[in-house]
């Protein structure tokens, strides 16, 4: 017995050992490598594409499934299909009726399934037969986003004349039309079930048997990674798929991603933290691509009465009586405040000076972005002279504003608000803190707090803060449309995105008519998105801070990386990995 | 053994119960929910947020969310003509969202008769995702206590043996030292020094990263054990060898002690035959506590290592306020810790004769 116990703790001991010489990663036999990518995001959800609402879930189908209409990476707008630049979407072109509200589009005959079975339009009738039953609460799809329960915007219908043709109605003429369309990917009906309702336990949803993608589902480890074998069939792969396929690693802890992608264990980066990328730039043979990004943090003030919430617009469309906040419903305080703080330098100490300005509501990357446009100047001299001009004066010397004949504030109330934003987001954390240091300097006292993010985005939604500091990450390819975020109508207590309750009759008008406009020109609305940013800029709802930049970066065994903004794996099929 | 056994059993599930009720109360109480941060997207209509409310079931009084996780909810609002409309209700309203439609017949058992729920995340029934996940977790914290009581017991014993000796003193400093180390910190420097600068051993994850082939068997990957388990099994170590020289301490002024030195016994059978024999008594009281000790330190060490365990799953579904999990975690841990201390009182009873079942 003593001797079994010897000898066992001895092996376990020499086993270890040996182990320390085994190579971290097994070197994989192949001609085109393998593209392994680090990535915090998590585990994928679902890899059924009508079901898949988180940016992983969707990151893979993007890889498996063919998109319904192709996307320009080098200017980030849909078009007719055009591969190599504009590929993997079964529509090769459209036509839109005179009332702009039914578009017809033609789908490529090239494309097939893994299986064989072609694409057709079936199988979009399929997807639009799930989100429509989404929209009653039957499939768990993100998708139903494009059906109005009021049916005065969105999509109406979905008919398939013939397996080449899908005609979509519209409810009305809008220039969102084509993004709204983008959500009819091709879904392999002929191996999901029949019944729509059984979609969200298909055992599709996390072993897909048939794809029709750049890449095909290969296995799923959870916790650890997805892998995904190349198509050999893909349609728009010239010379057919390079890599021998693609490995997403989910790793939890930003420090050690960046690790591992330095020391070779993954070859591929998306966003890493800004306080590394120095370092990856400077990484031998590493080859890196910085862009404007789509995420962007904001100041967002509560403009009405945060201690009686109420939603922008009563039953029948009309206007409710929020109140007015005591500090912020006074728009010369609000343009006080974002003269007061100083954005540049909270760019270089919050991102390492990764990041980009921001003028008003719409990103610096966006066709629309109003580049002439000035940024709010930092003037904290002339923002002491506007607030002591709106009743906000310290006769007290104790360093804090009180008001005397503010606006909407009893005479006598200290300037001093609370701002929220969310706990363990060091970027946000860094903002908050600055900015608190700035207003003191013009006799503002913050009290800062950073608490939970649901919690955060509880009392978001309840409308019961004084500010917070948020941000979002826009779409792809961008609309610039505000219907969501900035009109009465999303103003919804406990549930809508226009929580700091702005209300501007102009910018609503302008943002109907950039929406709606004959034609969709791209130009003529960017005019009108220029309006808009210009009113934004003066009232000022949000105070905006800056877009934070993207980073792509790929080892130097990587051939093909080519990236265009927000767009790193357009030409995956070109890509492959050099093994040693 | 067996009716002690049986007695203990059953006097744990009314602590079971009580475990369960108390944490779902906590968590749905905290503040925030998971709805927000499902629907974070400009793009969602408050129609829609509503609606994943009333799908979640969210906004019933917690009693009701916690009867529901228990009970299920397929008698709470059922379809009695088979239409396949629910038609009649109790507890629950038929139409909870108010848009005029009644919700659909509640499919949910509890976890009273096997149905551990769904992941309001991933949308997956719980019990399918915990087993994914508990292999990770046994295979990292079997190695873990193996290693805590292969190293940290006879450290122990040697440094009682050698008390007040320079092996005594560093062990005790060491000790001191690894149970005074964050685990995420050490984590994180040893990925650096192996995986960073040296490049010996991986930094993360189970398996390496294959294109086909499932998760090949242990032996071939070793390597990926090898940090996770150090980090993991050090404040074992630490308390192990603490407790193991107080007791061996403990053990060596007994009479039988004296009495073995005295008959002219060589000094390595009275040490480890006659005393360390005796001083591993109480460690098995430790057993209990070591496994939820485990599970707590798995949470950190699986998340700093790309661990696919439950401890990391815990973490994450308690960020995104994932009742489901969360309670299927804590059922588990609950479940582990009862176990525990049970099978310690029993072990205790069963090495040591002066202990008896009563």
């Amino acid at each position: 017995m003593k001797a079994l116990v010897r000898y066992l703790v001895l092996g376990a001991l020499l086993v270890m050992v040996g182990a320390l010489a085994v190579a971290p990663l097994a070197a994989q036999d192949g001609d085109g490598g393998i593209i392994i990518e680090g990535n915090l995001g998590g585990d994928p959800a679902t890899f059924n594409p009508i079901i898949a609402s988180d940016t992983a879930s969707r990151r893979i189908t993007a890889f498996i499934y063919p998109g319904f209409v192709a996307v320009d990476p080098s200017q980030a707008v849909i078009v007719p299909s055009d591969p190599p630049l504009a590929g993997g979407a079964i529509v090769q072109d459209w036509e839109i009726s005179e009332d702009g509200t039914v578009y017809t589009f033609n789908l490529r005959s090239d494309m097939s399934w893994s299986d064989g079975t072609p694409i057709t339009a079936g199988d979009v009738i399929y997807t639009w037969t799930a989100i429509q039953a989404g929209a009653e609460g039957i499939v768990d799809t993100p998708l139903s986003f494009v059906i109005d329960p009021t049916g005065e915007t969105g999509i109406l219908s979905v008919e398939a004349p013939d397996d080449n043709t899908v005609v979509v109605t519209f409810a009305s003429a809008e220039c969102t039309a084509l993004g709204n369309a983008g959500v009819l990917y091709p879904a392999p009906a002929h191996v999901l079930p029949e019944d729509v309702a059984d979609l969200n336990d298909a055992e599709f949803n996390l072993s897909p048997s048939v794809g029709g993608g750049v890449f095909l589902f290969s296995e799923f480890r959870p916790g650890e990674q997805v892998s995904l074998l190349a198509n050999e069939d893909y349609a728009d792969a010239a010379n057919g798929v390079q890599s021998e396929g693609f490995i997403y690693r989910n790793v939890p802890d930003q420090t050690v991603m960046v690790e591992q992608f330095l020391a070779g264990e993954t070859n591929v980066i998306d966003g890493p933290d800004v306080s590394r990328r120095t370092d990856i730039r400077a990484a031998e043979g590493v080859q890196a691509y910085d862009y404007p990004g789509n995420s962007w943090d904001y100041l967002a003030l509560n403009l009405a009465d945060p201690g009686n919430p109420q939603n922008g617009l009563d039953e029948s469309g009309q206007p409710i009586d929020q109140g007015n906040h005591p500090i912020f419903g006074d728009v010369a305080v609000r343009q006080a405040l974002a003269q007061a703080i100083d954005v540049d330098s909270i760019i270089s100490a919050a991102v390492f000076g990764e990041g980009e300005r921001m003028t008003s509501f719409i990103i610096p990357a966006s066709w629309a972005y109003a580049s002439e446009l000035p940024t709010i100047v930092f003037d904290p001299e002339a923002a002491s002279a506007a607030l002591e001009a709106a009743g906000w004066i310290d006769e007290d010397g104790d360093g804090v504003r009180e008001a005397h004949g503010a606006m909407f504030a009893e005479d006598g109330a200290p300037f001093t608000f609370t701002l929220y934003t969310n706990e363990g987001n060091t970027r946000r954390e860094a903002i908050g803190t600055l900015v608190q240091d700035q207003l003191a300097q013009v006799g503002v006292q913050v009290d800062f707090q950073t608490i939970d993010f649901n919690t955060l985005l509880d009392i978001m939604d309840s409308q019961t803060f004084d500010s917070l500091i948020l941000g979002w990450r826009n779409g792809y390819p961008d609309d610039p449309d505000a219907t969501q975020l900035f009109t009465p109508a999303s103003d919804v207590v406990g549930a809508g995105s226009n929580f700091t309750s702005y209300s501007n009759p102009e910018f609503v008008a302008l943002n109907n008519q950039a929406k709606a406009l004959p034609g969709c020109d791209p130009a003529e609305r960017a005019e009108l998105y220029g309006q808009m940013q210009e009113i934004f800029q003066q009232d000022l709802p949000y105070i905006p801070m800056f877009a934070i930049n993207g980073m792509y970066a790929a080892g130097g065994a990587v051939e093909g990386f080519g990236p265009y903004p927000s767009q790193l794996y357009w030409n995956v099929d070109t890509w492959s990995v050099a093994t040693p | 053994m067996l009716k002690y056994t049986l007695r203990r059993l059953i006097q744990s599930i009314p602590t079971f119960f009580g475990i369960t009720i108390f944490s779902y109360l906590l968590m749905t109480a905290a503040p925030g929910g998971p709805v927000a941060a499902l629907t974070f997207d400009p793009r969602t209509t408050p129609q829609q947020r509503e609606r994943v409310a009333a799908q979640l079931g969210v906004n019933d009084p917690w009693p009701i969310q916690y009867l529901r996780w228990l009970a299920g909810d397929d008698w709470m609002r059922w379809d009695s003509d088979g239409d396949g409309v629910a038609d009649s209700s109790f507890l629950l309203p038929l139409d909870a969202n108010g848009d005029g439609e009644p919700e659909p017949p509640g499919m949910r058992r509890g976890i009273i008769r096997g149905d551990f729920g769904r992941s309001f995340f991933y949308r997956r029934d719980v019990m399918g995702m915990i087993g994914e996940r508990v292999a990770a977790t046994l295979e990292l914290g079997a190695s873990a206590l193996f290693f805590g009581v292969a190293i940290g017991v006879p450290v122990g014993i040697l440094a009682a043996v050698r008390k007040g000796g320079w092996f005594d003193n560093v062990t005790r400093v060491m000790a001191v030292c690894f149970n005074a180390i964050p685990i995420f910190w050490l984590g994180l420097i040893l990925i650096l020094i192996f995986g960073s600068w040296m490049g010996v051993l991986p930094m993360g994850g189970r398996t390496p990263p294959a294109l086909t082939g499932g998760i090949p068997p242990i032996y071939e990957r070793l390597q990926y054990l090898i940090l996770p388990t150090f980090v993991l099994s050090t404040g074992a170590i630490a308390i192990y060898s603490r407790y193991m020289r107080a007791s061996m301490l403990d053990v060596m002024s007994q009479d039988y002690m004296r009495t073995a030195t005295s008959k002219g016994l060589a000094s390595r059978i009275v040490w480890f035959k006659h005393g360390a024999r005796n001083a591993l008594i109480p460690l098995a009281t430790f057993l209990g506590p070591a496994i939820t000790g485990l599970l707590a330190g798995a949470a950190i060490t699986e998340t700093i290592f790309s661990w696919p365990g439950l401890g990391r799953f815990g973490v994450e579904a308690v960020k995104s306020l994932d009742y489901p999990v969360v309670m299927a975690v804590v059922i588990i841990g609950a479940i582990a810790t009862m176990l525990g201390y049970i099978l310690s009182d029993i072990f205790y009873a069963v090495i040591d004769p002066r202990i008896r079942f009563d």
